[in-house]
């Protein structure tokens, strides 16, 4: 029995905690929320060099050929500085599908420069209905020789104005309801006629860009996986992306429960610290029980990536369920904890609970994670109701 | 990161595994797990599995080998817990004697005491009760007011002790009282173990709202103990009781181990609970529920290995048990009243006329002490604000 980081893992954390810092901490999303997208590029090239974007990486194509368990302290300590940028859809994304089902060619070209720090991803997976279900996928990708041209849609794609290549989940076959007729194309964003209309978010720290893909040319090398069987490929990514988000807000809850502990240890009111009155003691302890729980599920969620195991669907919607509404609650409860404070924009509690909504439905929300452990546990019908799809 | 057990954890495991198997009440296994309702019935089952488990080798697990134990590790009384609450084994009903008198008495006891009471302890013969609680001494303990005053080689108690589980069944009793009043709290308090088989000392059961009666209060009118009957040094009390709770090592573990098994049956029950002709397991609301109730007892568990991993790295355990506390226990209320819920309009009916299963009722019922006893959870969220967090100490007078 060991349930904890090991000492490798510990110093990663350290190393990004101190990177982070040196980097001015959460001066990095107040930079990027100003409009100086330059930081995620400073950002990169930092992770770069530290070998922190090719944690997962093996090590032919210049990686540490280590498991999703060793990112979690890194995207903890991001989740702790709320910063931007396409990270988890870089490393637990694409790293892993590239890994499990590039090509040797696909591999090749993009391995490396993700190691390097000189390549970002992102997933564009939504369409108008906004709903996470084969059906929902109805972008057309038409073979035409050697090429697929994509016509259609794709919304609230994170980051899409700087990352350099998009995984785009398309439909080349089947009827438009089924899993079958899926496939994954990699686009790099600089060789495609891509429309962009960026959106504005009271997380502004996550940048969310409609894409629409008019007559888009891809060469058919570009295609991930085999055709028509992407819809299990992207659930494979998803898992692994939603339980890197698991560990960022994690790292959130974690830096709410500080602040809380430290403002409440400092501000006085009726000559006693506030911390000292139960009504306030109480809930940052409810806050620290909360962030327990979403340690050990996040942990849990990464173990079960990293081992790939029976339990890695379940394990991930638990964590995510659990998680998204926990950093919710505890966020909300420190603008508590902080007063009128809290409220001004200046104060950084709001950057916390910002992220924290932005992310409560990216990818599958609470009430979507629980009907999936439902149905991972096989309880009576194997039904998703379409309500909760979305 | 891993979970799995060792080799010889395993083969630790598969024994416990088939000696229950073996030495279970019968039918146990097999569901019909009823203890008796009626006191004198309960006490003799309580006896005889106690004295079950204690001659198989199965109680005080932990204490070294010399005293009759088996030298256990923490993974290994881990384990016990986790095969106790999978079978939902009867309570043991000398478990202050053996988690933490006799442990106590082996750390700091004299010659004499050990001499007179460890094998006793494990073997069953005497059994143990723990008089800490008064009227008016309960989350603020150190106000205890039972004295005790000397006199010659005597010391004469007198007092009330309250919420005391199976004192009307004890031999012992590890009592705390007051020698001193120094006009500090923590001082003055001196450990005496207490024949409870003397004219001085009366029990009265207490009936519970889940009617049964495993608390009681005691008297004490002029009881007497003795010198030898002092545990550390005189007005040392407090110090000694925080020595016994030392030897709780294994923390919320059985708890925990139990939510997991009653989340199981919570999830049997909504599949074979029919509302519209259809299981409840598989409507929507519901299934939300169950999947918030999987998610916490598993976010518990991970907690508790969590934990248990910083014990075993730091070789002894720190104030996180208290947040294991706290969530175990508010958990259990929840899920327990979720069960209830669940069985609609006859989920009030209970003992023989209970619709599924009379434990539910019981159980339910008996949930609303778990935030109460062994520390309440406004007490652990002080401990974990204070201790764990570093936030000001609560007003104290």
């Amino acid at each position: 029995m060991d349930f904890a980081l090991n000492e490798e893992q510990l110093m990663f954390q350290e190393t990004t905690r101190q990177f982070l810092e040196s980097k001015g901490d959460l001066a990095i999303p107040r930079d990027y929320m100003n409009g100086k997208k330059q930081v995620l590029e400073d950002l990169w090239n930092g992770l770069g060099s530290l070998g922190f974007m090719g944690i997962n990486i093996s090590e032919t194509y210049g990686g540490l050929g280590l498991g999703a368990l060793s990112l979690v302290p890194i995207l903890e300590e991001m989740g702790r500085s709320v910063v931007p940028g396409p990270y988890p859809e870089t490393v637990a994304f694409a790293v892993p599908l590239l890994e499990a089902y590039g090509s040797a060619e696909q591999k090749e070209k993009y391995l490396p420069e993700i190691a390097a720090g000189k390549r970002k991803f992102s997933l564009a997976l939504l369409e108008e209905s906004g709903e996470l279900s084969p059906s929902a996928i109805q972008l057309k990708a038409e073979q035409r020789g050697n090429e697929y041209v994509l016509q259609g849609k794709k919304i609230l794609v994170p980051y899409a104005d700087i990352v350099d290549t998009l995984i785009v989940p398309v439909r080349t076959g089947g009827t438009s309801q089924a899993e079958y007729g899926i496939s994954l194309i990699l686009v790099d964003c600089n060789q495609a006629n891509l429309t962009m209309q960026e959106l504005q978010s009271i997380d502004e720290t996550r940048k969310l860009v409609n894409v629409s893909f008019q007559d888009v040319k891809v060469p058919n090398t570009q295609l991930l996986g085999m055709e028509n069987e992407g819809w299990a490929i992207l659930e494979t990514g998803l898992n692994h992306l939603n339980a890197a988000f698991a560990s960022t807000m994690v790292g959130g809850i974690e830096r709410v429960v500080e602040m809380s502990t430290e403002y409440a240890k400092t501000r006085q009111q009726f000559g006693q610290p506030i911390g000292r009155f139960q009504a306030v003691k109480h809930r940052i302890v409810d806050m620290k029980l909360a962030l327990e729980s979403s340690r050990s599920l996040s942990y849990y969620a990464s173990w079960a990536a990293e081992n790939n195991a029976e339990e890695l669907s379940e394990a991930v919607s638990m964590a995510r369920s659990f998680i998204s509404e926990a950093y919710i609650k505890a966020a909300g409860a420190n603008i508590q904890n902080h007063g009128g404070m809290g409220f001004t924009w200046e104060f950084d509690c709001h950057l916390f609970l910002k992220r924290a909504r932005s992310l409560e439905n990216h990818l599958g929300s609470p009430e979507y994670h629980r009907e999936k452990i439902a149905v991972e546990l096989g309880w009576s019908e194997n039904v998703i109701p379409e309500i909760l799809m979305s | 990161m891993d979970f799995a057990y060792t080799e010889s954890e395993l083969a630790f495991q598969k024994e416990l595994r088939a000696w229950l198997e073996e030495n279970l009440p019968e039918g146990w296994l097999e569901g019909k797990r009823v203890i008796p309702e009626d006191d004198n019935q309960k006490a003799a089952f309580l006896r005889d599995w106690y004295r079950k488990l204690a001659e198989g080798g199965w109680s005080g697990i932990s204490w070294p080998k010399e005293y009759g134990g088996r030298g256990a590790s923490l993974m290994q009384e881990v384990i016990y817990e986790q095969e106790m609450a999978r079978v939902k084994a009867p309570p043991a009903l000398n478990i202050i004697g053996t988690a933490m008198v006799g442990p106590t008495l082996l750390q700091i006891g004299t010659d004499y005491q050990k001499e007179r009471y460890i094998e006793k302890i494990l073997n069953g013969e005497e059994i143990w009760c723990q008089g800490y609680s008064e009227p008016n001494a309960g989350s603020d303990l150190a106000a205890i007011q039972t004295k005790a005053v000397k006199k010659g080689d005597k010391w004469i108690i007198n007092g009330q002790k309250i919420w005391t589980s199976y004192a009307h069944l004890a031999d012992r009793c590890f009592l705390l009282a007051r020698t001193e009043n120094t006009g500090k709290k923590h001082e003055g308090i001196t450990a005496f173990l207490v024949d409870m088989h003397q004219e001085g000392v009366e029990t009265r059961t207490i009936r519970s709202i889940n009617d049964r009666r495993d608390f009681n209060e005691m008297f004490f009118n002029d009881a007497i103990a003795y010198d030898a009957d002092i545990v550390g040094e005189v007005n040392q009390g407090w110090k000694v009781s925080l020595i016994l709770l030392s030897h709780e090592r294994v923390g919320v573990a059985r708890q925990t181990f139990r939510l997991q098994k009653q989340f199981e049956e919570l999830v049997e029950l909504a599949k074979s609970m029919k509302k519209n002709g259809r299981p409840l397991a598989a409507d929507p609301l519901v299934r939300q529920n169950l999947a918030i109730f999987r998610t916490k007892t598993k976010a518990l568990l991970f907690n508790y290995y969590r934990h248990l991993t910083n014990t075993i790295r730091a070789g002894r355990p720190g104030p996180e048990g208290s947040m294991d506390k706290l969530a175990s226990s508010e958990l259990g209320q929840e899920m327990l009243a979720y069960a209830i819920s669940l069985q609609g309009a006859s989920g009030t009916l209970w003992k023989g006329d209970a619709s599924v299963d009379q434990n539910w009722q019981q159980e339910y019922l008996r949930s609303f002490a778990y935030t109460i006893e062994g520390g309440t959870s406004e007490i652990q969220k002080n401990i974990v604000g204070e201790r764990i967090l570093g936030l000001p100490k609560d007003i104290k007078y």
